[in-house]
């Protein structure tokens, strides 16, 4: 290179250097919505752990409840334990969404919320108080449904439950089960909770790439999962059966026993899970980084219609939230009567479903296989 | 041109490139071994994708470990040069059976793979630098004819040249996509990362990516601009290795680039591996040309003349397909086609029958992830995965199954739409190379190659 080359080179350079550091100081990210670790903060701090701490309380309410129905079983105590139970398994569907990091490490769905309870198999576990509650089989037989059948399914009247826990021969066994449900839901309850308190809200934060196995990759499979899985399929693909054999099956929906509650627990699962999508606070009014505005920051949108992708997945929610609107609050006696009614819910829901799972993991570039793999 | 094919040049460089080959392709083996995925992609799955007229290829179950052993030994001795030929044919015949196991699996490097080993069969690698050489005298040479250099070389220039022809189109240049997609999601990388939120990015490294490949071909066999090049070819590739998660593939493609340096360099490297083995000089400077016999050679220069008209035509293969080739996939793969679409699916398939039974399937029933997500993208595979379909649901007592799919796939952005009729019974539709009428029509157009 001659000597006037390089000169002119590093001129430029210098003339650069200059200008970067007068002018321009420190150019800024275009756009503080593309952040993700600012994303998973706030949905750490302000969404996640304090929906489980507001869980925690309504739990702890239950266990209160439920060991004071078992010092004296009567129609007061199976009053209170039920409405506290009622109010733990509405605050649950404000969790059960979290399904990654330490909720699905310790699976604590399938020991929180496996429906239909197995009647047969509670039976058989009040008969044998050494029997599993690890196994995939046991699932059924714990958690909000278990208890669901125990206060609500055990006796066709408030007395004939009532006799079951006194009078019955087996009633101290069956309380003892009771103690039993409620002691492991709080033992795995604690292993999620303070893990989040722990060491793994860091590991969430800081790990903010997108590839298999860093904290958005699992939030957006866990959180996409959980529509399709278990609000869709379970709450109403199942029942109305428009997912087998076009069979419906009323005894499938949750909070069978109970009756009325199916619906209030449907909507608050899907209310929740629209506000985690607008990072709407669980601490304030407020909202805070969230999906929404990372796929407003990235730009994702209909390119037909110019319209955004989180204006078209709230308009689709919207539309499910409606259908959800019109439903009567005994869903099993909805799938008897008015199954159209069902079968329309899913359906609104599965557009969502594929929203979520293709249009979305798309446009965040969401990587769900590990392989090699060269973009074709 | 007859003159051309009578010009010799260091065998060294064919030998270093054996050698270099054999070993990547080792390590390779050795990794995808380490991470589990012969199980993964192998053995685990119940059901495989067969390539359409090669369904003979079966899986082989553990037996699977044991064609990667021999791939993985085959693949040493190819670089040690010991029963060269025998070696390349396993090479190149254990390799490709695996590639075509399981469609969900392919990638274009492993199909670059395949063709370079069955390059490596008919060329004469192991005259120098090799185990055959050291013991059989008659077989080693410093020279040999240029066109078996040549041959590799071109092989590289046109999978560059073809993967930048692939990316002049709209949605690359225009709109920077995919990579207006992909790059963001690497903003947390450190130094670069921030890079990634601006606007103007995507579009220079399309372009920049566009134009490399294009050029890069020429600029490594122009002896000038060789240097420079040989530098653009270490950092493109490592910037795909840190961007994109493609395995081996960047090393592979920088170690291939040595073929375009001149002989003395290769001789070179092989002086000073030799001295530090004390090799004597006998083997390094034999002072004698491998000669193609007179017999052979008209059948060489058939099997490359054939092997290149194929290579330079057969991408072009799309063309006789009416609608959008990144929508239909109609003669996508086996064209160097890299890193062009963010493409994502979701189907449902229902399996239904005469007498009013009806499922809605799983697809985790049956598939994998991986076979999953590649599924719900590419038509010949939803059509191979409703057939299994029809097979498993008739065997569990289906009445001649009918097999309808919903369909839903996401192309570079655009919203997703059906790509299935789901109005047509895919247990009637063939598999061929004729276009599946079923697939939705794009309704939009993507200008360019």
């Amino acid at each position: 290179m001659s000597m006037k080359n390089y000169l002119a080179i590093l001129l430029t350079m210098i003339f650069l250097g200059c200008s970067d550091s007068k002018e321009k100081p420190e150019p800024e990210p275009e756009d503080e919505g593309k952040d993700r670790k600012a994303m998973l903060t706030h949905i750490a701090d302000n969404i996640i752990i304090p929906s489980y701490d507001n869980f925690q309380v309504k739990f702890d309410l239950m266990v209160t409840k439920s060991n004071a129905f078992a010092a004296k079983p009567d129609a007061a105590t199976l009053t209170e334990f039920r409405a506290a139970w009622v109010d733990a398994y509405t605050a649950w569907q404000k969790v059960e969404l979290f399904d990654f990091g330490p909720g699905e490490k310790h699976t604590i769905r399938n020991f929180f919320n496996i429906y239909p309870a197995s009647e047969q198999g509670i039976n058989a576990s009040i008969a044998d108080p050494n029997a599993s509650m690890e196994t995939p089989d046991s699932y059924p037989k714990q958690g909000f449904p278990a208890l669901d059948y125990l206060i609500n399914g055990i006796g066709a009247t408030d007395a004939a439950i009532i006799a079951q826990y006194t009078t019955a021969p087996n009633a101290a066994a069956k309380l003892a089960y009771i103690k039993r449900v409620t002691e492991r839901m709080d033992s795995i309850l604690d292993k999620v909770t303070s893990e989040w308190k722990g060491a793994y809200k860091e590991t969430f934060i800081t790990k903010t790439g997108l590839d298999i196995g860093s904290s958005t990759s699992l939030l957006v499979n866990g959180y996409v999962l959980h529509y399709e899985r278990y609000i869709r399929s379970g709450k109403f693909g199942i029942p109305s059966g428009a997912m087998l054999n076009g069979v419906p099956a009323p005894e499938k929906v949750e909070a069978f026993y109970k009756k009325d509650i199916s619906l209030t627990l449907a909507k608050t699962a899907h209310q929740a899970y629209i506000a985690f999508f607008n990072g709407k606070s669980v601490r304030t009014d407020g909202t805070g980084p969230s999906l929404k505005t990372y796929l407003d920051a990235l730009g994702a949108k209909d390119s037909s219609t110019g319209k955004s992708l989180t204006e078209l997945l709230n308009a689709q929610f919207e539309a499910s939230q409606t259908k959800l609107n019109a439903l009567k609050p005994n869903l099993s006696e909805e799938v008897k009567t008015n199954n159209q009614a069902m079968k329309d819910t899913y359906n609104e829901m599965q557009k969502a479903v594929r929203m979520l799972k293709v249009d979305m993991t798309s446009a965040m570039s969401i990587t769900i296989t590990y392989t090699d793999n060269d973009g074709d | 041109m007859l003159a051309y094919f009578n010009k010799y040049s260091p065998a060294a460089t064919l030998a270093l490139f054996r050698v270099i080959f054999g070993i990547m392709l080792f390590l390779s083996i050795c990794r995808f071994w380490a991470k589990g995925w012969i199980r993964d992609l192998y053995i685990l799955p119940k059901f495989h994708f067969a390539f359409y007229g090669f369904e003979f290829i079966r899986p082989l179950g553990e037996w699977t470990y044991f064609l990667f052993g021999i791939c993985a030994v085959a693949a040493l001795m190819v670089a040690l040069g010991v029963l060269y030929r025998f070696a390349a044919v396993m090479l190149f015949v254990s390799f490709t059976y695996i590639e075509l196991i399981d469609k969900s699996t392919y990638l274009n490097h492993y199909y670059f793979v395949s063709m370079v080993s069955f390059m490596l069969i008919f060329l004469p690698a192991h005259a120098s630098f090799s185990m055959d050489a050291y013991r059989n005298k008659r077989l080693l040479a410093d020279q040999l004819p240029s066109w078996c250099i040549d041959s590799i070389r071109l092989l590289v220039c046109i999978i560059y040249f073809y993967a930048g022809l692939a990316k002049l189109n709209s949605d690359w240049l225009l709109h920077a996509l995919p990579l207006k997609i992909w790059l963001p999601a690497k903003n947390d990388l450190p130094l670069i990362g921030s890079l990634f939120n601006y606007e103007w990015t995507p579009y220079f490294f399309s372009w920049a990516g566009c134009m490399y490949d294009l050029s890069i071909g020429f600029l490594l066999w122009n002896r000038k601009t060789r240097p420079l090049a040989f530098v653009s070819v270490i950092i493109f590739h490592l910037l795909t290795a840190i961007l994109f998660p493609i395995g081996m593939f960047p090393y592979i493609m920088i170690v291939t680039a040595f073929i375009f340096f001149p002989g003395e360099f290769h001789q070179k490297v092989i002086d000073t591996i030799s001295f530090a083995l004390s090799l004597p000089i006998q083997f390094i400077r034999p002072k004698r040309s491998y000669i193609v016999s007179s017999i052979t050679k008209p059948f060489l220069m058939a099997i490359f003349g054939l092997f290149f008209v194929f290579q330079i035509t057969f991408p072009f293969r799309y063309l006789l397909y009416s609608d959008e080739l990144f929508w239909t996939e109609e003669g996508y793969r086996f064209s160097w086609r890299v890193m062009l679409m963010e493409k994502a699916g979701y189907t449902q398939f229902t399996v239904t029958d005469a007498s009013g039974k009806k499922q809605i399937v799983n697809n985790n029933d049956f598939l994998t992830r991986l076979q999953e997500k590649m599924m719900s993208t590419q038509p010949d595979m939803i059509l191979q995965y409703a057939h299994m379909l029809r097979d498993h649901y008739a065997a569990a007592g289906f009445d001649s199954p009918q097999i309808y799919v919903d369909s839903y796939v996401a192309l570079n952005g655009r919203m997703g739409k059906p790509m299935i009729d789901p109005a047509v019974d895919l247990a009637r539709q063939t598999d061929s190379f004729q276009h599946k009428s079923w697939i939705i029509p794009f309704n939009d157009e993507i200008k360019g190659l």
